[in-house]
């Protein structure tokens, strides 16, 4: 017994003294592999409701565009079928599969589409690759119609993705400028969601409508609101980029949306100033939940009062009544930032007039419709062209949404808030 | 001949293991190395695309000077040491007292504890950190308990005392499993002989089961040590928003911020503080093991 056992002892003791060395060397190279962000580390509330934003700072393993290739090579022989690119969480997927493109069979049944569907939009960057690559061998893609943000403007801009107007697509008029320009014009703004103020009108009888008026409130309800810290979730990233915005010139702002000069950020100290000047007011001494989900169950459990949410992930936690049926949300004015998805085509597509076609039924009441009601989304068109009753049901947040900074201002204002609203540096500043 | 033979099988059968520590560790952690010097490589694009880089063509401490300048920083390495020192002090004495009981208790109690310390070895440090929430934070199982007393509740959820909460209760089981051993090999003659002359229980503890068990101590003491410092997910999950436990700072430099230089040189400084302990820990048992009784 006593042998067995120090045997035991010293084949662990052994085992451990091995594994030291090699333990506290992967510490360190776990951050020089340099292949992207381990899984953990991705918050998990933000990946459904923020659309992709940092197309060009991602640097993704070029390793990973042969492989895409080789899974979806065998869906793209020429059937005639026109491949769709298409990606998010399953609720997209369910969207597309089971009711917009069966619906669209209804109207046009010798259309028949191939959807290559990319699980978190975590291959934008090999579809990407993969249009370039076939540019330059002078070869056809095989994708037909691609849902991007950034990376379509980039493609456009290299002669890869179609300019897109009213003369093809006559609903184009239909949708908000704003949003159709964002990106260049290179695609179809054909959903989106924002972020919005929501309150437990059961507590809050008169909710701020401004963004003065929900600075002066959360003043003076001690420990009612709170917002996640920016890096964890868009919802509170833009009520962050909501308040720094108080500081910027009206004719800059385009600047912060679009460009970088880190120079610029001097502008935000006004917004960090008031930030700071609430940390003591929020919830539970100072407390930022972290991500938009658990900002949402703080809501739901009633530990607060008032926060800044996502849009569709507020309205399907009301849905499935994890939210209270007191919450009710609005837009602020001037309004929380938001997004659209688009739609692009590339230009070495054989289906063009069949694809225009299908982006002008896209931009129809009935196929927005199914949006509305099936992933609680905003339409693409503008609120206006929608049936009366959405408009009503929807009345308080039926409204324009601003944009966000662009990436880099975004990673710059992740670290700032940290530094600036939640640190506590020594009372004379260093460097 | 047979000899060299022989020396070449070996190396051909230890080369699969040291290629991929040398290209999955070993050169990524060279480069890792050289990039927080200012040696910023072009071709890998992860980080040459971060912002505000550091770049030099000789080596430069620089992006070191800025991160120890930053308050911030200081502050977020102070909490890391202080959370590490109290969990690993924490663990020892838990983890100790838990291992005497298993090994000197009689009775179908200590039976019961041997398999129960176990379970927290088994269950994921991501589902852990989750039920230590829901269980610590306001308005969560405990609060409602003592709600249900009539009792007031200060939540340790979202504050460092969290973080070293959680890391005791995952850390205990490898404490309890490598003390617990060591109690196993002293021989109960020697317990028995000092207690038929009369030593006491305090006594026998000092002076005969601390000395032979100093080993294994040693090891749960440095393993804790270095498994906290670098912990991501106790702190990630349970921690206060600002100052961060090091290796949640880490993470957020590298993605969230885009900021990878310091990121990776903040890294360096976690594995020097590691191989610090590492260091002291095989100095300490080669050491004991000169003129060792044990092993």
């Amino acid at each position: 017994m006593g042998v067995s056992l120090t045997t035991r002892r010293a084949f662990i003791v052994c085992t451990i003294r091995g594994s030291l060395a090699l333990g506290a060397t992967a510490l360190l190279s776990a951050c020089g592999a340099g292949t992207g962000t381990p899984a953990p580390t991705t918050p998990p509330a933000a990946a459904g409701a923020t659309p992709a934003a940092a197309p060009t700072t991602t640097g993704a393993p070029t390793a990973a565009a042969p492989a895409a290739a080789a899974t979806t090579g065998p869906a793209t022989v020429a059937t005639g079928d026109i491949n769709l690119y298409v990606g998010g969480d399953v609720n997209i997927r369910d969207l597309w599969s089971k009711e917009l493109l069966p619906a669209y069979k209804k109207v046009k049944p010798d259309v028949s589409f191939n959807m290559i569907f990319d699980e978190h939009a975590l291959a934008e960057q090999a579809v990407f690759d993969r249009l370039a690559a076939a540019k330059q061998a002078g070869k056809p893609s095989g994708v037909d119609l691609w849902e991007a943000t950034g990376r379509l403007q980039i493609g456009g801009e290299a002669g890869l993705i179609q300019k897109l107007s009213t003369k093809e697509i006559p609903n184009l008029d239909k949708v908000p400028k704003d949003a159709f320009d964002r990106f260049g014009g290179y695609g179809v703004p054909y959903r989106a969601s924002s972020v919005v103020l929501a309150y437990n009108s059961a507590e809050v009888k008169e909710p701020p409508k401004t963004l003065d008026a929900l600075l002066n409130w959360i003043k003076s309800n001690d420990g009612k609101f709170t917002y996640n810290p920016p890096d964890k979730g868009g919802s509170g990233g833009n009520f962050v980029t909501r308040v720094l915005e108080i500081g910027i010139p009206e004719d800059q702002l385009r600047f912060f949306q679009t460009q970088y000069d880190e120079s610029k950020e001097v502008l935000w100290e006004k917004g960090w100033a008031i930030l700071k000047e609430l940390h003591p007011h929020i919830y539970n001494n100072g407390f930022y939940p972290p991500g938009n989900i658990p900002v949402l169950q703080t809501l739901g459990k009633g530990a607060i009062s008032m926060a800044p949410v996502w849009s569709d992930q507020s309205l399907s936690y009301l849905a499935q009544k994890l939210l209270p049926p007191e919450v009710k949300l609005l837009q602020i004015d001037p309004p929380f930032a938001g997004s659209a998805a688009y739609l692009g085509i590339p230009t070495d597509s054989q289906h063009k007039e069949t694809l225009y076609e299908f982006l002008n039924w896209l931009l129809t009441p009935e196929p927005q419709l199914i949006i509305v009601n099936r992933i609680n989304g905003y339409p693409g068109l503008d609120w206006k062209y929608m049936p009366a009753e959405v408009q009503q049901k929807y009345a308080d947040i039926a409204k324009a949404y601003s944009f966000s900074f662009s990436p880099k201002f975004d990673t710059d204002r992740n670290k700032l808030w940290y530094e600036k609203v939640v640190g506590t540096p020594p009372p004379t500043p260093t460097s | 001949m047979a000899r060299v033979r022989e020396a070449a099988l070996g190396l051909a059968l230890v080369a699969p293991p040291i290629a991929i520590l040398l290209l999955l560790i070993i050169l990524p952690a060279i480069q890792a190395l050289t990039f927080s010097l200012g040696l910023v490589p072009s071709e890998n694009v992860t980080f040459s695309s971060g912002q505000h880089l550091v770049r030099s063509d000789i080596p430069t401490l620089e992006v070191y000077r800025q991160l120890l300048a930053s308050p911030f920083v200081i502050d977020d390495l102070r909490l890391t040491l202080s959370v590490t020192v109290l969990s690993v002090i924490f663990v020892a004495i838990v983890g100790y007292i838990l291992a005497l009981y298993v090994r000197f208790g009689n009775g179908w109690l200590p039976r019961i504890v041997r398999s129960l310390y176990l379970i927290p070895m088994f269950v994921p440090v991501v589902i852990a950190s989750y039920a230590a929430v829901t269980f610590y934070v306001d308005r969560g199982f405990l609060a409602s308990l003592f709600w249900h007393l009539g009792l007031g509740y200060t939540s340790p959820a979202y504050k460092p005392a969290g973080i070293v909460i959680t890391q005791v209760w995952y850390n205990i089981p490898f404490a309890v499993l490598m003390l617990g051993s060591g109690l196993d090999g002293i021989e109960q003659e020697l317990i028995d002989s000092a207690h038929d002359v009369g030593a006491g229980f305090f006594s026998v503890l000092w002076r005969i089961i601390l000395p032979l068990n100093l080993v294994p101590l040693l090891i749960v003491l440095t393993f804790t040590f270095i498994g906290v410092i670098g912990s991501f997910t106790i702190p990630f999950l349970i921690g206060p928003n600002a100052p961060q436990m090091i290796g949640v700072a880490i993470q957020a430099y590298f993605s969230n911020y885009n900021q990878p230089q310091p990121a990776v040189a903040m890294a360096v400084i976690v594995f020097a503080i590691a191989a610090l302990a590492g260091v002291l820990y095989v100095w300490a048992t080669s050491r004991s093991n000169r003129h060792a009784v044990t092993l």
